[in-house]
């Protein structure tokens, strides 16, 4: 699933998450939050719950150990 | 939120066998951030043309650390435990155009393959090798490894690690080795920045890259959630430009310096015995 | 062709060279370190490696890496040092890679007597490494043999992508003789099948008929996996039955299926005899000097040298074996091949001589052991 701002692109593979939470606590505005659906291995995956605060600062990207987040920057 | 399916694919995916995952590592697992950022800094190379793809080749040995030769869609070789340094020693000098990278554990590479450590680094042999501390012996259970801090009950030590932890990270400063530097997964920018900087030298690079176990490390200090760990670990980190050997010591107490102890550029073994690229 | 006065260690070493081995890693050990001396002097001269590793387990890992990069790549070693070797053996088997052991053979166990012979390495060098493989074992007789097998261990460890070992002793390193030594393009020099197809359709363990996978290396993009787990035709780790089954019967196999170019024997004396003397390397060549005293004494002894002693082909043993009252084996250990002679031959006919010499055994002991029991 991905989620979009007007600058930024939150997007997550779902079904690679393992639902540790690091992206979560290193966004540092607070962008992301636990979701509560399931993928198909089981896990509830994060979700870009307050988008419009993204700044691009990828270190839910860089932080993920599952390659499961990333994020683009929105091409006008 | 305004959701949408994904159209595009992680920008890392090109250099993994995708196949594969989700890989086998626990949830929070470090290895997964630290392999990550090996990736970026060998994007980096590729796009800007210092590093061909298909000279690259991963060698490790036995261990969690040493599965991410799984994953990574490059020649891979998953040998022995604690031998891919030799491993890789014996491919880099009968092909000396492959860049050949190592990845392993602490003790696969400074336990069972500290012999090969050694000896790579005296040689100044042209690898680069990144071994993982995550403190304990993950893949078999959690017994006391090579930097299991003093006193730490493990499976192997339930009355406490009578041993103080190994500081390879002097270890291999004593020797000739080009590059030493420690870094850490809660920090992947510097653990891409030193793999950059890594990929463009010769002789032998060491980066030691602290990781975090949540599932048997954490057990065994009390702190299973992965953020917790990382969080930790991360507040034990302290990031210096050009850290001495002397603050170098793994010390759970006044924490981890991590940087880079040591550059130079002193000949390589293959530019001893006339085989080197420059 | 052209003649050379050398030693059986510096024939493997001229052996190898011709073969196209331009890797070498080893470790000092009496009596193999020559081959490395000699290789270290000659081997940077024509485009080749020679590095004396930290222990024989660098080497022969250094060994199995290097034959990833492309280069045939060999070791050498002696007793003590190919029991460290073992564990990459084993790599080496499931990994499907080319190269040559040299097993110089001393004394054991332990340090034993380094400086003086045995044969007691048969059964490490066969079955030494956990796990379930067969690999082609060779054993010269002399310096000539020596050369000749060498190169034939490379070419069945290209051929077959498979671990070779030399099984060599301390009397035949240091003997010296005249060699034929072969000019470039006189003997068949084998090497390794390349992929036919392209990178993104390349299956790295997919065997051809032959039960022999292609084998692309490092550098040349189709991105290999060398895998030390139990595999399937990509290389991925499985744990299944089928898989393990399917990857170890064809490692297996495709040395098996080969005994019949695999397997050599040399025959003296065999048109006509009763008493047959089953001997191999330095050890033969006494029995061939008992079989003919035997002989002028009227008694019907003759000589059947192993130059294979892996896989081995029971038919041909138990052929020769047939036609014996009483069959000898002769070997410098305390009883090894004789294990195998007894499962070719009617149990009641072999008898085991075990010489257990250090030094090359004299004729005169096997003659008295034969003639105890006639
Ligand atoms: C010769 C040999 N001895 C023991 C083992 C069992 N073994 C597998 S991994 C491992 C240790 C793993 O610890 P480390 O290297 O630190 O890697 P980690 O799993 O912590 O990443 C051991 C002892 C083995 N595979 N081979
Ligand atoms: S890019 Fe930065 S701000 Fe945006 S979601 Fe990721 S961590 Fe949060
Ligand atoms: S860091 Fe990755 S695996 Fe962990 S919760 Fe976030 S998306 Fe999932
Ligand atoms: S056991 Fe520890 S090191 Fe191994 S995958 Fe799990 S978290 Fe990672």
């Amino acid at each position: 699933m991905s989620a979009s701002s007007t600058k930024f692109r939150v997007n997550i593979i779902t079904n690679r998450c393992k639902e540790c939470g690091i992206c979560i606590g290193v966004c540092p505005t607070k962008v992301l939050v636990k979701g509560d659906k399931h993928n198909e291995h089981g896990f509830r995956y994060p979700l870009p719950v307050n988008i419009e605060r993204c700044i691009g600062c990828r270190l839910c990207e860089y932080n993920c150990p599952d390659f499961a987040i990333f994020v683009e920057v929105v091409k006008k | 939120m305004v959701v949408s399916t994904l159209e595009s694919s992680h920008p890392l995916d090109k250099y993994l066998r995708t196949a594969r995952l989700p890989h086998i590592w626990c949830p929070g697992c470090g290895l997964g951030i630290a392999l990550g950022s090996i990736m970026r800094a060998i994007d980096k190379r590729i796009k800007e043309g210092t590093l061909k793809k298909e000279n690259l080749v991963f060698v490790t040995g036995i261990g969690c650390s040493a599965r991410t030769s799984f994953y990574v869609n490059f020649d891979a070789a998953h040998t022995l435990h604690g031998r891919a340094i030799a491993f890789a020693t014996g491919a880099k000098l009968a092909k000396p155009e492959l860049e050949v990278i190592v990845i392993g554990g602490d003790g696969d590479i400074a336990g069972i393959g500290g012999n090969h450590l050694l000896h790579a680094a005296k040689r100044n042999m042209d690898l680069i090798v990144l071994m993982i501390t995550n403190f304990v012996y993950a893949m078999t259970g959690g017994q006391v490894a090579p930097t299991t801090p003093l006193g730490l009950y493990t499976t192997t030590t339930p009355h406490g690690n009578p041993e103080p932890p190994l500081n390879v990270v002097k270890v291999v400063s004593s020797l000739n080795a080009n590059y030493v530097a420690r870094a850490s997964v809660t920090h992947p920018a510097l653990v891409e920045q030193y793999v950059y900087k890594a990929l463009g030298m010769r002789g032998f690079r060491f980066i030691e890259i602290l990781s975090t176990c949540p599932e048997i490390f954490g057990r065994h200090i009390g702190m299973r959630d992965p953020f917790t760990l990382y969080s930790t670990l991360r507040s034990k980190v302290i990031v210096k430009q050009s850290p001495s050997i002397e603050e170098s010591d793994l010390d759970w107490g006044k924490g981890f310096v991590i940087g880079e102890y040591l550059v130079r550029d002193n000949p390589g073994y293959l530019d001893r015995i006339g085989r080197g690229l420059k | 062709m052209r003649k050379s006065f050398i030693s059986g260690n510096i024939a493997i070493a001229e052996g190898a060279i011709t073969a196209g081995m331009r890797f070498f890693a080893g470790y000092p050990i009496t009596p193999a370190s020559d081959i490395m001396e000699y290789l270290a002097e000659r081997l940077p001269e024509i485009g080749g490696v020679v590095t004396q590793f930290e222990d024989e387990i660098a080497s022969i890992n250094a060994v199995v890496g290097a034959s990833w990069a492309g280069v045939k790549s060999m070791t050498a070693t002696s007793g003590p040092g190919f029991s460290l070797m073992l564990e990459a053996l084993g790599l080496a088997v499931i990994t499907e890679t080319p190269l040559v052991v040299v097993d110089v053979m001393r004394a054991g166990p332990s340090t034993g007597v380094p400086t003086k012979t045995s044969q007691s390495d048969v059964m490490q060098v066969r079955y030494g490494a956990h796990g379930d493989y067969v690999i082609p074992v060779f054993a010269p007789w002399s310096a000539q043999e020596a050369y000749d097998l060498t190169i034939k261990a490379f070419n069945v460890a290209e051929s077959l992508r498979t671990p070779v070992i030399l099984l060599s002793d301390a009397v035949i390193a240091h003997l010296w003789e005249s060699v034929l030594l072969a000019e470039p393009g006189e003997v068949e020099v084998i090497n390794r099948k390349k992929p036919s197809s392209p990178p993104d359709e390349y299956l790295p363990y997919k065997p051809d008929n032959d039960l022999v996978p292609p084998m692309a290396t490092f550098g040349e993009g189709y991105n290999v996996i060398v895998e030390s787990l139990i595999h399937d035709e990509r290389g991925f780790y499985r744990q299944d039955r089928e898989a393990y089954r399917n990857l170890v019967k064809r490692i297996v196999n495709k040395v098996l299926s080969r005994v019949d170019s695999l397997f050599e024997v040399e025959a003296y004396y065999g048109d006509d005899y009763k008493y047959l003397l089953v001997s191999f390397g330095s050890t033969a060549r006494s029995a061939l000097a008992a079989a003919r005293i035997l002989r002028k004494s009227g008694i019907k002894a003759s000589l059947l040298r192993l130059k294979t002693l892996s896989p081995l082909k029971l038919e041909t043993l138990r052929k020769y074996c047939d036609e014996a009252e009483k069959i000898f084996v002769v070997e410098n250990n305390m009883g090894k091949l004789v294990h195998d002679v007894e499962r070719a031959a009617e149990n009641d006919k072999v008898i085991s001589l075990p010489l257990l010499d250090l030094e090359i055994p004299e004729p005169k002991d096997i003659v008295e052991g034969v003639r105890k029991w006639l």
